[in-house]
């Protein structure tokens, strides 16, 4: 589904026009089946931003476009399960929502939920469990014997047995281990090449070079700039202004440019910074 | 080196579990060094953070905290020499304004109202935050929501302060504010850093890294050393050090010295061949 934001100021305190918004006439685009990062400051709107997809925050004014529903300032709270059940949402500490005893209960919730019979909801379970990369012994668990991680999993299953059509991770992977977060990204990027539009926020720049093909930048509530990672993380207003940080591979090009080297667009992965290095040193 | 924290041979099995999260463990903590303790999720770091604390009591074997084998008698006392920052700021606030909140643990040690104020004043001071001091600590960001948490742990004076992940939910700016400020107050307070963490470049502050494995401590040597382990290190929950992973992959064309390169070496050694080409 392509989701489109127009003009959408969100403000925390409707009733005082002298609150800082949490959102500041943002009008953006993310396409269809495709990785959108979302970055900014802790505090620039990114999870105001993303919480207005399935309507858990309505926009003070403007309107947001999910496929062929538009949510406005009117919207009422009913009618929304469709929406819902579309547009998968991971929180962060998401094993803070696990509940049931058992992890087969847990991940049937959400299909039970928007009205799945129990049978088909036990076969997404273990469709599921699956999916993100645990045994199928674990359904029979609590989910509070479990580690961080798969705790962290088990709730990943849940948002994926609805079968959204767009996922939505809010820092999915703090806390994780590295082999953890590597796992949990590449699960990500394997839900989008199978057709899910993914979007993610976070603050792990190497994570979205590795990963995104889009990224939006946000700062005090307003969407500063969108384009790929190549594209932004090149972008000197951005940096002058201090809105982004950069990835590991781009700090390093800017290191190693004080002598002899020269980038005219800076390396933002590992494989392009060791190409290019090669690169100047032979000469060609 | 006097040890402020010493571990001798200590086990201890959750009720419920069957295999022991902490398996005959041993291990000393110098006065004023900065250990990381690193391993993979599972692998019993926070359960050794929770055993040093006081908050599960060991199966058996000894902790000594400042010279004293903790017991049930004098767990409070040795509480009050250890501050925990813990992963997430927004967990630790029970106060309606930041002020409020740093008081929070002195209030809890009978400190009088008059010296509390004082206390509270200095701390929120040494985190750089007096001017939030009337502010809803839930309207910070989470890089001074952490140093608010900082604030609060440093005001009941502690000896030890141990970070459990307590930088990894914080942006990049936020996360440099708080190192830049334990690195500060490790040298103007003399305290001991002991920091749980999966993130590679933090442990490079650390003059030493302990890896967790299943309950046991696996490997005890200054970072360098630890780093020399390369691609080993994703068996313990690390990743290879970023200017390891470039080294490796420029190998082929560059030749560069054996081992472990910062990233401060890597760029000297990658100069050095660009000019001799």
């Amino acid at each position: 589904m392509e989701i489109i934001f127009k003009n959408v100021t969100h403000s925390y305190e409707a009733n005082n026009p002298l609150a800082a918004l949490g959102l500041d006439d943002v009008s953006v685009d993310i396409k269809n089946k495709k990785f959108t990062a979302i970055i900014g400051k802790t505090g620039s709107g990114k999870s105001t931003l993303v919480r207005h997809i399935n309507a858990l925050l309505k926009p003070t004014s403007g309107t947001i476009t999910v496929g062929n529903r538009e949510i406005t300032p009117d919207t009422n709270n009913k009618n929304l399960k469709p929406l819902r059940k579309n547009v998968g949402m991971v929180f962060q500490f998401p094993e803070s929502q696990l509940f049931e005893d058992t992890v087969e209960k847990d991940i049937m919730f959400g299909p039970m939920n928007f009205g799945v019979s129990e049978e088909d909801a036990k076969l997404a379970a273990h469709d599921m469990i699956k999916l993100v990369g645990l045994d199928e012994k674990y359904l029979s668990k609590s989910p509070f014997d479990l580690s961080g991680g798969q705790m962290r999993r088990v709730a990943i299953a849940g948002v994926l047995a609805t079968h959204p059509e767009t996922i939505i991770l809010d820092e999915p992977t703090a806390g994780l281990d590295p082999v953890g977060r590597k796992e949990i990204m590449d699960l990500f990027k394997n839900l989008q090449s199978e057709g899910k539009t993914v979007i993610l926020i976070t603050h792990n720049m190497d994570d979205v070079a590795n990963y995104a093909d889009e990224v939006i930048v946000m700062h005090d509530g307003r969407k500063v700039a969108e384009g790929t990672p190549m594209e932004v993380f090149n972008n000197q207003k951005l940096l002058r202004d201090d809105m982004l940080t950069l990835p590991q591979s781009a700090i390093f090009a800017q290191k190693l440019s004080k002598k002899y080297f020269k980038f005219d667009q800076l390396p933002i992965t590992i494989s392009d910074l060791s190409t290019e290095i090669k690169r100047q040193i032979n000469g060609d | 080196m006097e040890n402020i924290i010493s571990i001798k041979d200590v086990t201890y099995t959750y009720p419920d579990s069957e295999a022991p999260a902490i398996k005959n463990l041993s291990l000393d903590i110098h006065s004023n060094e900065w250990l990381s303790i690193v391993g993979k999720n599972g692998s019993g770091k926070s359960t050794l953070t929770k055993l040093i604390d006081g908050l599960i009591e060991c199966d058996s074997g000894t902790i000594e905290i400042a010279g004293q084998i903790i017991n049930e008698e004098n767990i409070w006392e040795a509480r009050e020499k250890i501050g925990i920052i813990f992963q997430n700021p927004d967990h630790q606030f029970v106060g309606a304004t930041v002020e409020d909140d740093v008081a929070f643990g002195l209030e809890n040690q009978g400190v009088p109202r008059d010296k509390m104020v004082k206390e509270v004043n200095e701390a929120l001071k040494m985190v750089d935050m007096q001017e939030y001091k009337t502010r809803d600590p839930q309207s910070l960001s989470g890089g001074q929501k952490q140093r608010v948490a900082i604030a609060g742990v440093l005001a009941t004076k502690p000896q030890i302060i141990i970070m459990d992940e307590s930088t990894s939910m914080l942006d990049p700016n936020g996360r440099k504010t708080v190192l830049d400020l334990i690195k500060r107050l490790r040298h103007e307070q003399n305290m001991t850093i002991i920091s749980i963490t999966h993130d590679i470049e933090e442990t490079q502050l650390s003059e030493r890294i302990v890896v967790l494995n299943d309950g046991q401590v696996v490997k005890d040597d200054e970072p360098k050393s630890i780093y020399d382990l390369g691609p080993e290190l994703t068996n313990f929950g690390l990743e290879e050090p970023f200017s390891s992973q470039v080294a490796s992959s420029l190998r082929d064309t560059i030749k560069l010295p054996e081992g472990y390169l910062n990233e401060e070496e890597l760029i000297d050694n990658v100069w050095k061949s660009f000019s001799k080409m």
